[in-house]
């Protein structure tokens, strides 16, 4: 009987295509969850469009993935880690760059176990010469597509040091500058090679206060050069925050701390997402949501006003993702470290966060009765578009990079709260960490 | 024909992929001998591939020995295009099983030759050994695949225009806009239906029970084209209740006693024993007769009469009442007419 099979078959079929087809899962789609299934190449590293691999390709997928109703949502990711895993980003260690090297690497590996797959390892105000040192390890390390790397960077964020000192925070007062001469100032601080005009940039966002002299035209200056202009540290009136997005600055850095808080006569920062202006477009704004910076129902307000802006940020230092316990910190002090909160052993303040980002998406979603799909999306589609990075990250869209993470919802976890969970992350088409193959490894 | 009428549309697309998967199941296809399946798209079968998927994912059939060839395709619209039928299949099939890429056949088209590319998927379909299970639904017309009314019975895979209604209709899954829905469409002819070796149809809703009772209680007409399917030797056709809102009771009354007939003597709505391909399995019982029992005993035979011509006996109500119980009805003149009494007659004075 002749055969329908056509003649090229036995060269499709033999040759690994790569083509993995992740089934029986909820994709994160916008604002929903969709039951449907999602082709990867694991040799591009891209999400693929299984109707043109099916029929333009002939090609069936190599691995069929049956995820069990799980949810697989892109990788998240974070725009404002200052270290974690006993590194700090702003640290250089007394023997050198190299060490440092290895310790941002160290961090990469770590990092993406927790489902963070690309992120932006920020720095607190310094002086120049930790810029000079630091920059060059931070910027993007994507370009190799290597998913053996862990967690890419997307850049640096530069939190400082152009900032209001009335608004430092935990920053020290002594290094803060101000940007006089506008992007030459900026140039001058993080290094000439680390920002010029029309070269690439290791730095992907910085934090400023607008209301300094010479930042407005730093700020044009930045958005003419791709890299995000974030409000923050900052004493700014809602008058001069609204004047700096008019100049370019497309953000908000954590929003609520370190900033005046809302007044009714005067709105401050915060009064950008009340606008009702045409003149200018809402800004995206970080989110710490560990319950220690900000009151939950806090969040839910600024949620309210402005949900396609909100990113949740864990604004984590080096004890996260450490052990409960005292640690040494600077100056002959002492941290508590306590689940994810953490404060000075003299005084009890708080001392920084150090959460991890999925459990910030847990208490989003206890907190504001979001849907899964939303939380995920403030992690996710809108980071990624307030780095200008829409159809490369944060979206599961042909032609993005399959970056992704299986999650878990676990139901009733406390009470009527939900818990996410991270059982699985695939970097660049390849699983790069399974929690069962790490529970199996725990028992040995 | 057999026609299967069941509840609602649930069972009725449960009773066809079941139908189907022991169908293949039977058939025991390798990849030399491929079983060769003919799809339909629409609302209709929805449910069906629904059930079959369900029934794939619990890992009880497969589909990687199956040839497919799909009904039809618009002429002009993109492949990726989410009203293709491209986009319908592997939504709703094709990404869900095990159907190998090189096996799906689909008309293209955006085909440079449309008519060469029709008349290449016929000769596909010779070359895959002809149909052996085409799965089809129909219009409220009665048009299967893009057969509409006044298709040639004989006709072949062609390009076809599309009837006014039909753009119409077709204008909701195109933002309503009528500019956006395709003129043209490729489809298989009534005649390349009616070559396979069987035939199974899926209709339910009251909206096309019109279409199902022209089919079933008239004749053979161009007008609906789905009536040609009383021309093939083996059609099955399952129905939910409300699609039998036309048809008479007598009709609906008769399919279903065939079926429990057929069930009490312990075969179902099987295939005839017709040896036409190496598709049937010569040494198959399923497909025989209940063998006989030879213990002495009078034999169980089937005590009605199940292989009658498929129509109910038609005779006159009269025939029915004996002479006897006839005369003591009493007589009614015809031909004077009826008296009848005031209404005021009948108030007491």
């Amino acid at each position: 009987m002749p055969s329908a099979v056509r003649p090229d078959t036995a060269v499709v079929v033999s040759r690994r295509s790569g083509v993995i087809k992740f089934t029986n899962c909820l994709l994160v789609k916008g604002t929903d969850l969709v039951y449907e299934d999602l082709w990867i190449s694991s040799v591009t590293g891209k999400i693929l469009n299984g109707q043109e691999i099916l029929y333009g390709h002939l090609t069936a997928p190599d691995e069929i993935i049956d995820l069990g109703g799980r949810i697989l949502s892109p990788g998240l990711i974070d725009v404002q880690l200052n270290g974690a895993y006993g590194f700090d980003f702003s640290v250089i260690p007394e023997d050198g760059t190299m060490t440092y090297g290895k310790g941002v690497q160290q961090v990469n590996w770590n990092l993406v176990r927790g489902g963070v797959t690309s992120y932006l390892p920020t720095l607190t105000s310094q002086r120049p010469e930790v810029y000079h040192k630091a920059l060059p390890y931070l910027g993007p390390s994507g370009s190799a597509r290597d998913p053996a790397l862990g967690s890419e960077s997307l850049g640096a964020h530069c939190e400082g040091p152009f900032m209001s000192p009335m608004k430092n925070g935990i920053h020290n007062v002594d290094v803060l500058q101000t940007p006089h001469d506008g992007l030459s100032s900026l140039s001058a601080c993080y290094g000439p090679s680390n920002l010029t005009p029309h070269a690439p940039s290791p730095i992907k966002l910085i934090t400023l206060a607008p209301e300094l002299p010479g930042a407005l035209p730093a700020i044009q200056s930045l958005a003419s050069m791709g890299i995000v202009a974030s409000i923050g540290h900052s004493d700014a009136t809602y008058e001069e925050a609204k004047t700096a997005v008019q100049a370019g600055a497309t953000s908000i850095t954590h929003l609520f701390n370190a900033m005046k808080p809302l007044h009714h006569r005067n709105p401050g920062i915060f009064g950008l997402l009340g606008t009702a202006s045409s003149s200018i477009s809402k800004p995206y704004f970080g989110i710490i949501a560990d319950g220690i910076h900000i009151h939950p129902t806090t969040i839910k307000i600024a949620y309210n006003a402005h949900p396609e802006g909100l990113v949740l940020v864990t604004d984590a230092m080096r004890l996260a993702g450490m052990p409960d316990g005292v640690y040494d910190w600077t100056n002959g002090s002492r941290i508590v470290k306590k689940g994810a909160l953490l404060t000075l052993e003299e005084n009890g303040k708080i001392a920084g966060s150090s959460i991890e980002l999925v459990d910030c998406v847990t208490n989003f979603l206890n907190w504001t009765g979001a849907s899964v799909a939303e939380a995920l999306k403030a992690v996710t589609e809108t980071p990624a578009r307030m780095l200008g990075l829409e159809g490369v990250k944060g979206l599961l869209r042909e032609g993005a990079d399959a970056d992704l993470v299986v999650l878990d919802v676990l139901e009733g976890a406390v009470g009527e709260e939900k818990k996410v969970v991270v059982d699985q992350v695939w970097k660049f088409g390849v699983k790069v960490h399974d929690r069962e193959d790490g529970r199996e490894g725990e028992r040995v | 024909m057999r026609l299967i009428i069941r509840d609602d549309p649930q069972t009725a697309s449960a009773y066809i992929a079941e139908y189907i998967i022991e169908r293949i199941k039977t058939f025991n296809p390798t990849a030399a001998r491929p079983f060769v399946l003919g799809l339909p798209t629409g609302s209709s079968p929805v449910l069906i591939y629904q059930h079959l998927v369900q029934r794939h994912k619990a890992g009880e059939i497969s589909f990687r020995n199956v040839v497919t060839f799909n009904m039809d395709e618009y002429v002009g619209i993109p492949r990726e295009h989410p009203e293709s039928y491209h986009s319908f299949m592997y939504k709703h099939f094709f990404s869900h099983v095990d159907v190998r890429p090189e096996n799906i056949n689909i008309l293209n088209g955006n085909a440079p030759d449309l008519e060469a590319e029709c008349q290449a998927y016929e000769e596909k379909i010779a070359n895959a050994g002809g149909i052996e299970l085409f799965l089809g639904g129909i219009g409220p017309d009665g048009h299967i695949a893009f057969n509409e009314p006044g298709s040639s019975l004989k006709s072949r895979t062609r390009v076809k225009t599309l009837a006014y209604d039909t753009i119409l209709a077709n204008s909701r899954f195109f933002g309503h806009n009528m500019d956006q829905v395709p003129r043209m469409a490729l489809t298989v002819g009534v005649q390349t239906v009616l070559e396979a070796r069987e035939v199974v149809i899926i209709i339910t809703g009251a909206h096309k029970a019109l279409a199902l009772q022209k089919c079933i209680e008239e004749g053979v007409n161009h007008m609906w084209t789905l009536s040609s399917l009383q021309l093939h030797p083996h059609p099955l056709i399952v129905i939910d209740e409300d699609a039998t809102m036309e048809l008479k009771v007598k009709t609906v009354r008769y399919f279903k006693s065939i079926e429990k007939v057929a069930n009490d003597q312990g075969f179902r709505q099987m295939l005839p024993r017709i040896k036409k391909r190496d598709s049937v399995h010569e040494d198959d019982d399923s497909l025989s007769a209940p063998a006989p029992q030879c213990n002495g005993l009078s034999l169980s035979v089937p005590s009605r009469d199940i292989s009658r011509s498929a129509s109910p006996a038609l005779e006159p109500m009269s025939a029915r009442i004996s002479d006897e119980e006839a005369n003591v009805l009493p007589a009614v003149d015809l031909n004077s007419d009826l008296q009848f009494a005031p209404m005021s007659a009948r108030v007491a004075v």
